[in-house]
């Protein structure tokens, strides 16, 4: 039904192209064609635009080009190349981000300023997003809930899609690579004067791939999937403009448990916006933003008589309005916004069908001074209906001391409201008999286990539980520079740290008849993480481009450093398998984070010949996944996964403006690390063809 | 004056004699203790304790079913009498002290009891006999449950059972001896690293056992 709804909507989009009337174009301020023209602007970062290198919080820009030129086309491998992010999988086969040491749980991730939702291992899966109809990819690190609320505690990244170009225009991107993967886009705009157009689709397919080919199952099953987007804008009066846009994803995948349980996993995505925007005079306009999305997931799984072994659903859908008002004169710039979030999931294994409701506004200020001073400083206060109410200031700082040089400084408050999953869980293994309950669902279920003779005795007494569950919260400091002494050389150099609080984590709160236990969410653990990131950018002539980063990072509970300090940590020789007392310098700290890693780029680009080129490394430092000597602790004595280099090549050739021919080797060294590592594939060949019109 | 001094120095001679007879006499007391009273410690391990136990989680309470394999620490074997000390079932320890919980675990009949020390084998210098608790119908001297006793449970998919680091196993056996014990396997072989293919139910274990009755050292 939705579906047949969205080509419904795709196909009249197509019919206004024909009806379109002639009148002078202008467009949505906030999503703006000018972006090309003034190069580096973002938006993510103050809800307004802004260039890239003026604003005082670490920031970056993956633009068109540099996706063009690199031949990617999902969002995973674009990301895997900045500094200091790294994609990880999850046990749901999802992948998400870690910035700045921080777990993919705390990136917000926006498609046009808009989040999108799916979090059903608490992770979002960044290879569900296509980027073949981008226009940019805005990241922005450290906490930003001072102007989106939850979620944004490690950062933002907002996926800007492609504005029209005046006429109509087009592309036609086919792309083969290894494991059989295809993957076909097409996009066609269409701007003139009021109205403008855009439909873009595409499907990615693939056999997946198979690190351990000597058992039953793949790494990552066979599956395929279709992305659809269509915006309309119509500008009502030269004050006034409408967009309208919608976007849907559908991916089928395989679900083999074994040769004999096989089933499938479908994924069902939709979102629709509305923005009206106003300009009441030069210094006043507001914006109302009316979004809706929904996220449907099932899963089953039939043995060979077709009867069901598993079938799960999880369907969420969020409602998010927000009206939005900016006033600004020359050098100054505030931003009021008032907004409803209403969230409704419904899911297996659940106690029940929950609902959130937050009420939330914000207020940001963005002021210069003396060409040399940028202060930006914004609160933000949420309402929860499940949790207690989050106030999240920011304050940042750009101080230009030469017209070199400048330095920066941001402090700000993140956080993360608990996820219907910690709040409501009602799961027992039917095998293990163990029993996992949300935080919420442990008043009610708790007493019914009680009176089915199923519970020895409480390991946690139930006063305890009685306070509700508080949001993760996180305080963010990040302070740097950046020196551009020509304008061929730049560096940025940034040190942040974390410190997050209330970190939610699992415990036993009862024993089990069966010798089992019942687990539940709680808040314990106070985590930082710090450590220093440095980015430099080369162009020694007009055809080489060198891009190199660094980052240096430390990421420790807090406990467990205490813990060790009091030799109160053993670990277990791998030989004798005795105990032995570990030292405060044996701690590693938390998991799956490596120490060091680095990047290296180098472009190079014959314009005469219309040829680019390019070499992409990226390092990854020693990390530990798990705790081998018995104290559940990362330690020195712990077995660790090996650091990796990745090396991609790429090389685009352009014939007649038109057509764009690339090939390319991602990982030419063939890494892969079957055990430890599911989503690097290995050595991918590829070749692309991509028609302009 | 001369003599004099001679003198006094055969004056003291006999001082002399007692002293280094005295001395003499602790010593030789000292070595008689050792060899009547004082028996060395006996410091072992044990390779491979058999603890299978089948579960039947179609009910509820789901079934465990199987033979608790009761150890005696002084002899350092395998017993089926009364004069256990410690019992091994699936990642159950029982001991010999208190009362049953069910009906399917041997009676006790003996005084023994059982504490967790956070320490190594080393550090575990004396039993703390005010700590020793006994099993009783609600609590066992040494908890089941992951991360309560002495062993973390994985959870899926591994499923796998890991003694924790730092825990000893301090015990009064059924004939009041102290005795501390190390578990440093549940898998068959005692792997280093053991995987999920490897089989379960099987104890390796140091332990020291103190064969003066009574004595909380074990130094």
């Amino acid at each position: 039904m939705i579906r047949g709804l969205l080509i419904f909507w795709g196909l009249f989009s197509y019919w206004e192209i024909c009806q379109a009337q002639k009148d002078e174009s202008r467009q949505d301020l906030d999503s703006d064609s000018s972006v090309i023209e003034l190069g580096e602007v973002i938006v993510t970062a103050t809800r307004t635009q802004r260039q890239l290198s003026s604003l005082p919080m670490p920031s970056q820009i993956i633009t068109q080009e540099e996706i063009q030129q690199t031949n990617t086309i999902r969002l995973e491998a674009l990301l895997n190349e900045l500094t200091g992010v790294v994609t990880v999988p999850d046990f749901g086969g999802g992948e998400g981000i870690q910035m700045q040491g921080l777990d993919a749980e705390y990136t917000l991730i926006l498609v046009d300023g808009v989040p999108l939702i799916g979090r059903q291992a608490g992770t979002l899966d960044v290879n569900r997003i296509t980027i073949g109809n981008i226009q940019q990819i805005e990241i922005i690190k450290g906490a930003s809930s001072s102007l989106y609320g939850t979620e944004a505690l490690g950062g933002v990244v907002n996926i800007i899609t492609k504005k029209p170009e005046d006429g109509v225009h087009g592309h036609l991107n086919y792309r083969l690579s290894s494991f059989n993967t295809h993957d076909l886009n097409l996009n066609l705009t269409y701007q003139k004067e009021k109205l403008g157009l855009q439909l873009f689709g595409n499907r990615n397919s693939s056999d997946g791939y198979d690190l351990i080919p000597d058992d039953e199952l793949k790494t990552v099953n066979p599956f395929y999937n279709y992305t659809l987007q269509s915006k309309i804008s119509y500008q009502i009066s030269t004050k006034t403009d409408v967009l309208l846009s919608g976007r849907y994803y559908y991916q089928n995948q395989d679900n083999i448990a074994s040769s004999t349980i096989k089933g499938e996993s479908q994924l069902d995505e939709w979102n629709f916006q509305t923005k009206v925007n106003h300009q009441w005079n030069p210094k006043w306009s507001s914006y109302l933003d009316v979004y809706t999305t929904s996220y449907q997931a099932s899963d089953f799984l039939k043995d060979i008589n077709n009867q069901f072994v598993s079938n799960s659903e999880f369907n969420q859908l969020l409602f998010l309005p927000e009206f939005r008002t900016t006033y600004s004169i020359d050098n100054h710039n505030v931003i009021f916004g008032i907004g409803w979030r209403h969230e409704t999931l419904e899911r297996s294994n659940f106690v029940q069908n929950p609902v959130f409701d937050s009420q939330y506004f914000y207020a940001q200020y963005d002021g210069h001074f003396a060409n040399k001073l940028n202060l930006i400083a914004g609160l933000r206060f949420d309402k929860h209906s499940e949790y207690a109410s989050q106030w999240s200031p920011k304050l940042a700082l750009r101080y230009e001391i030469h017209r070199n040089l400048a330095f920066r400084g941001s402090v700000g408050y993140g956080f993360k409201a608990p996820d219907f999953r910690q709040l409501y869980f009602d799961f027992t293994n039917s095998t293990a008999g163990y029993t996992v309950l949300g935080y919420n669902a442990v008043e009610k279920r708790l007493p019914e286990f009680e009176a089915e003779g199923a519970l020895l005795r409480n390991v946690v007494p139930m006063s305890e539980l009685s306070k509700p569950l508080s949001p993760e919260s996180s305080i963010n400091w990040n302070i740097g520079f950046q020196y551009e002494p020509t304008s061929r050389f730049s560096i940025e150099g940034n040190f942040f740290r974390n410190d997050i609080r209330n970190l939610i984590d699992i415990r036993v709160i009862a024993n089990k008849t069966n010798g089992q236990n019942v687990f539940s969410y709680y808040n314990i653990n106070r985590v930082y993480t710090t450590g220093f990131e440095v980015n430099i950018n080369w162009k020694p002539n007009q055809n080489l481009t060198l891009k190199g980063g660094y980052q240096l990072l430390y990421a420790k509970d807090k406990k467990a450093k205490e813990a060790f300090e009091n030799g109160e940590i053993f670990a277990r020789n791998s030989e004798t398998l005795q105990s032995f007392q570990l030292e405060s310098k044996d701690y590693f700290g938390l998991f799956n984070r490596s120490r060091h890693m680095f990047n290296v780029k180098v472009f190079y680009h014959v314009p005469q010949w219309n040829w680019n080129t390019n070499l992409r490394t990226t390092y990854r430092s020693q990390f530990g996944l798990f705790d081998a000597n018995g104290n559940t602790y990362l330690d020195q004595y712990d077995s660790f996964v090996a650091d990796y280099f990745i090396i991609d090549w790429a090389m685009t050739k352009t014939f007649h403006d038109k057509i764009e021919v690339g090939l390319g080797i991602d990982n030419i060294l063939n890494f892969t690390d079957e055990i430890n590592i599911s989503n690097i594939a290995g050595r991918i060949f590829y070749g692309k063809v991509n028609l302009k019109f | 004056m001369p003599s004099l001094s001679f003198f006094k120095r055969f004056i003291h001679f006999p001082f002399y004699l007692v002293g280094l007879f005295m001395i003499f006499s602790l010593v030789s007391c000292s070595d008689d203790d050792d060899k009547t009273d004082s028996i060395p410690l006996v410091s072992k391990s044990f390779q491979d304790l058999p603890a299978q136990q089948t579960s039947d989680y179609s009910t509820n309470p789901p079934t465990i079913k199987g033979e608790f394999t009761r150890f005696n620490l002084a002899t350092g074997q395998i017993t089926t009498g009364d004069d256990w000390d410690i019992a091994f079932r699936g990642t159950t320890i029982l001991v010999n002290g208190g009362t049953a919980s069910s009906d399917d675990q041997p009676t006790r009949t003996g005084n023994a009891g059982a504490y967790i020390a956070s320490g190594t084998m080393g550090s575990t210098k004396n039993a703390d006999a005010g700590l020793i608790q006994q099993d009783s119908e609600t609590q066992l001297a040494i908890p089941t449950g992951s991360g309560n006793g002495w062993y973390n449970y994985a959870g899926p998919p591994s499923h796998l059972i890991t003694p924790i680091a730092g825990k000893v196993i301090v015990v009064r056996t059924h004939d009041n001896h102290y005795a501390k014990v190390e578990i440093l396997s549940y898998y068959k072989g005692a792997p280093a690293e053991p995987t999920s293919d490897n089989e379960t139910q099987h104890y390796t274990f140091n332990y020291v056992y103190q064969p003066n009755s009574n004595t909380t050292s074990f130094d």
